[in-house]
């Protein structure tokens, strides 16, 4: 809410930041250190990214690729290759042991039964019924090992209709399916053609969203079964289909046509469900504006001079404003008021109204549309640290967004972002199994490693 | 096999445990970034107890697409609060600050998602309840954390804010046009997600110790994490990265077209052998073994993968959406027409696997939302009821959690640290409640 008031908040900014600082995180213990887990993800990042979260909490990873590597280290932006990595991989490789196994052979599959034994948590992302096949799925691990949570990411789940489907678990396509991409995006203009304006399409998510929200899920899903586990000791099968995650945040467009008949459509920069809450042109660019509450729109009213000519003191609710045909000619208006500015004077007219505003401290939303360089380079970030390089013994200082969340016990923390393909063969496969240099050599020399 | 793991699962859900029964949290949330979180926690079997101030209760109740309510009541509502209890609770009055406490004192997370020091003025922040409750895990959410230039500007933020702040929606649009707004709520329904992943790594270190601690989460700094690639690009090739559309630039082929019958298509085939299967499928199977395009890393560069996508363009104008679907499964690459909500609504496969799942709810009768989307083997998470009008849970979690009197509970109305619902939409009953529906006895 924007208006309410707060107590003394450099008091308690002061104390929780001496506590929280990530520049401090390496002082503290970690959350999940007495686990081992192994991650068999194969081309999803939906797996590798759910493995990082238990990484970052400081699980013993062990990154199991077949012996050319996974095939995701090739999915880099045109093709960009940094010290042998592609710039996804480099970023969630994170503190992940890399081992290399073939999967296809049954000497390796021996090794890896070994190694599941051992382990608290697998998280793999084969197409459903490969692991079965090659005589290593749950219900043959359980029985070695009872505890064990065993985690599987697809494109459409373990059972169902579907789930034997040919088709691979994508980003796109799992955007595609999730209903999202579908009504994102601009609104055709009237009277034009797709070919005339090929951008005012259905439009996804630059970021692969789809394949984060199945890794994030399963890492709620396996840390609820960890803690299962620690009451009756039992482990357990899970299960992510990739759209589905996607689209469980979607909050009423399924609803809305089963009880109406009415498909939601693209809709533009305004939103279905909500007023004010849109992007808006500016001088110079654009900017966020939200209002959701009443008090919040008249106060954008109120800042942009329009207080009595649109007459907001005689308003009650924002619900009529948030129609259809009401938000397409209010939307106007809006705009014509917010071209008069640059998007840096709209963000300072909003901060000085929760100051001296009829209505303060309440405020209208008002946020630059920032590009990520321009993100980057903003000094409310770097101050909490979210873009500190992590100093990596192979790649040097590298730049990836850390770990998005601080906390005062068990902080979650970047050790290193990446591995080469079997980099960690010998420390792992000597500490786990104790298999000495020769043995290494010959499973190496037979493509088993 | 797998088969056996999941038979049933469906049928046999509801009649097996959840994984944190046993769990207790209270939260005072607003709007979607924050009740998402404690949902979640409640279809994994935590009881969650959620204050709101009466009798208007939270915004999100006015929340609805183009004027449509459902039964009365926002739909987003709905979909963001599953199996909690509703209290009715002025955090404003030293009683309803007092009530807290004691609540706080029964349960083993707090989470809130009000700007930095909002708590500490109701005298309920994380310090107090630590004194109360030393074990307790205190989640706060916000736009932009507890400390930094924008929490001591005391800027207000929301989903949109999140967006646009982080470089999200410089990157999701087509190149030259203006960044795009996703419909999803991501830096609200994403972040609340990651929160809880924060809240569960923190309850395991409980298990092991019995400590708890404060988790500081930013929905925009969180929402710069799945930008993945985007950061070390600009480092190492000091250049801004440039949105692309549909056309995803770190695999090849991975776009969407529009078929012979008008249709929008997404299509993926990177791996040698979808790449194969989908030149097979547009009758050039040379294509596959051409120099520019066999091997995934070449055909990312740009002249490549424009002349790759300009093929599969002109490939798919000539052919339905229903083919190319066929094609793909036939030919093993990926290839699916976008679904609309109505296409979702009627997929049998997602019916087949509950997430599609029917609600039977006393207040709100049957209607389908959808599911937590972990299935878990041995203890599934489940949608058990929906939401309740501002307080209507009261009686029964004073007595419940915390032994009240009827007495002592009339005491607390009078003060008006409790309250029930406004005569209002979203905040009453529905239409037609007979006075008993939903009622509880503790």
């Amino acid at each position: 809410m924007a208006g309410n008031k707060r107590g003394d908040w450099s008091e308690w900014s002061s104390w929780i930041r001496e506590r929280d600082d990530p520049e401090i995180a390496h002082t503290r213990p970690e959350a999940l250190d007495d686990l081992l887990v192994l991650d068999l993800s194969s081309r999803s990042f939906a797996g590798c990214h759910c493995s990082t979260f238990l990484a970052e909490h400081g699980a013993e990873l062990i990154r199991i690729e077949p012996p050319g590597g996974d095939f995701i280290r090739t999915c880099t932006p045109y093709g960009i290759v940094y010290r042998g990595e592609g710039l996804n991989y480099l970023t969630e490789g994170r503190n992940k042991h890399h081992i290399t196994l073939d999967l296809s052979r049954p000497e390796a599959r021996d090794i890896f039964r070994k190694l599941a034994c051992k382990a608290d948590v697998i998280v793999e992302t084969y197409p459903a019924g490969t692991m079965d096949g090659w005589g290593i799925g749950y219900e043959e691990l359980k029985r070695e090992n009872p505890g064990l949570i065993f985690a599987s990411i697809t494109a459409f789940g373990a059972f169902g209709p579907r789930s034997r489907s040919r088709m691979a678990d994508y980003d796109n396509i799992a955007q595609a399916m999730s209903g999202f991409q579908y009504d994102t995006g601009q609104m055709l203009p009237e009277g034009k053609s797709y070919d005339e304006c090929p951008w005012a399409v259905p439009t996804k998510s630059g970021p692969w969203i789809a394949w984060f929200m199945a890794g994030t899920f399963m890492a709620m899903g396996i840390m609820a079964a960890l803690h299962w586990r620690v009451k009756t000791g039992k482990g357990q099968a899970l299960d992510v289909a990739t759209s589905e995650a996607y689209a469980r945040i979607d909050d009423f467009v399924a609803l809305w046509y089963e009880h109406t008949g009415r498909i939601s459509e693209r809709f533009g920069n305004l939103d279905i469900a909500l007023w004010l809450y849109c992007f808006a042109p500016t001088k110079d660019g654009a900017v966020f504006l939200g209002g959701l509450r009443l008090e919040m729109w008249q106060a954008f009213a109120d800042m942009v001079g329009k207080w009595d000519e649109w007459g907001a003191s005689g308003w009650n609710s924002v619900a009529p404003f948030t129609k259809e045909e009401e938000q397409l000619q209010w939307s106007e208006r809006v705009f014509a008021e917010t071209c008069k500015y640059t998007s840096g004077e709209l963000v300072e007219m909003s901060l000085e109204y929760s100051k001296h505003g009829r209505l303060a401290p309440i405020t209208c939303v008002v946020a630059p549309i920032l590009s990520p360089e321009e993100c980057m380079k903003d000094a409310n970030w770097i101050d909490r640290g979210i873009f500190v390089p992590v100093s990596d013994i192979i790649y040097g200082d590298v730049i990836a967004a850390r770990a998005q969340y601080k906390m005062t016990g068990t902080p979650p923390r970047t050790r290193w972002v990446c591995q080469p393909v079997g980099h960690a063969n010998e420390s792992i496969y000597s500490r786990h199994l104790g298999l000495d240099a020769s043995e290494l050599g010959r499973l190496k020399k037979e493509g088993i490693i | 096999m797998a088969e056996s793991t999941w038979k049933e699962y469906r049928k046999n859900k509801k009649s097996k445990p959840a994984p944190l029964e046993g769990i207790r949290v209270l939260e005072v949330c607003t709007m979607l970034l924050g009740p998402i979180g404690p949902a979640l926690l409640a279809q994994l079997g935590a009881e969650v107890i959620r204050c709101e101030f009466p009798p208007m209760g939270d915004v999100t109740r006015s929340l609805n697409p183009f004027g449509w309510f459902y039964r009365d009541q926002s739909p987003l509502l709905l979909h963001i609060n599953q199996n909690k209890y509703w209290v009715g609770l002025d955090l404003h009055t030293p009683g309803g600050q007092k009530t807290f406490c004691e609540l706080a004192a029964q349960c083993d997370i707090v989470e809130n998602n009000f700007r930095p020091g909002v708590l500490e003025h109701w005298n309920i922040g994380y310090l107090k309840i630590r004194e109360i409750n030393p074990g307790v895990i205190f989640l706060s959410k916000n736009g932009y954390g507890q400390w930094g230039q924008y929490a001591r500007e005391n800027r207000p933020s929301n989903d949109g804010a999140s967006q646009a702040l982080s470089g999200y929606s410089y990157m999701s649009r087509f190149p030259g046009q203006t960044p795009l707004k996703m419909r999803a709520y991501i830096g609200d329904n994403y972040g609340g997600m990651c929160a809880e992943v924060a809240v569960l790594a923190a309850l395991h270190y409980r298990d092991r110790t019995g400590k708890g601690q404060f988790i500081e989460f930013s929905q925009t700094e969180n929402i710069m994490r799945p930008m993945s690639w985007i950061w070390p690009y600009q480092q190492i090739t000091g250049e801004t990265p440039e949105p692309s559309g549909n056309r995803d630039v770190s695999i090849c082929p991975a776009d969407t077209f529009r078929s012979r019958d008008g249709v929008f298509v997404a299509l993926a085939a990177s791996t040698p052998e979808e790449f194969l299967g989908l030149c097979t499928a547009m009758g050039q199977p040379e294509l596959a073994e051409d120099p520019r395009f066999r091997d995934h890393l070449a055909r990312l560069k740009e002249e490549n993968a424009v002349e790759i996508l300009r093929v599969i363009s002109e490939w798919i104008r000539t052919r339905s959406a229903d083919e190319i679907e066929a094609l793909a499964e036939r030919h093993g690459f990926c290839a699916t027409h976008l679904y609309t909500a109505k296409d979702l609504v009627e997929d049998a496969h997602l019916e087949a696997r509950d997430f599609r799942t029917e609600i039977d709810d006393p207040m709100y009768g049957r209607y389908r939302n959808y599911e937590f989307p972990v299935k878990m083997s041995e203890t599934p998470p489940k949608t058990e009821w929906s939401v309740r009008p501002v307080g209507f849970d009261n009686e029964y979690v004073m007595k419940r959690f915390l032994g009240k009197s009827d007495v002592q509970i009339r005491e607390l109305y009078d003060a008006g640290a409790l309250g029930k619902w406004k005569d209002a939409q979203g905040r009453r009953p529905p239409p037609g409640w007979d006075g008993k529906a939903g009622l509880r006895q503790a």
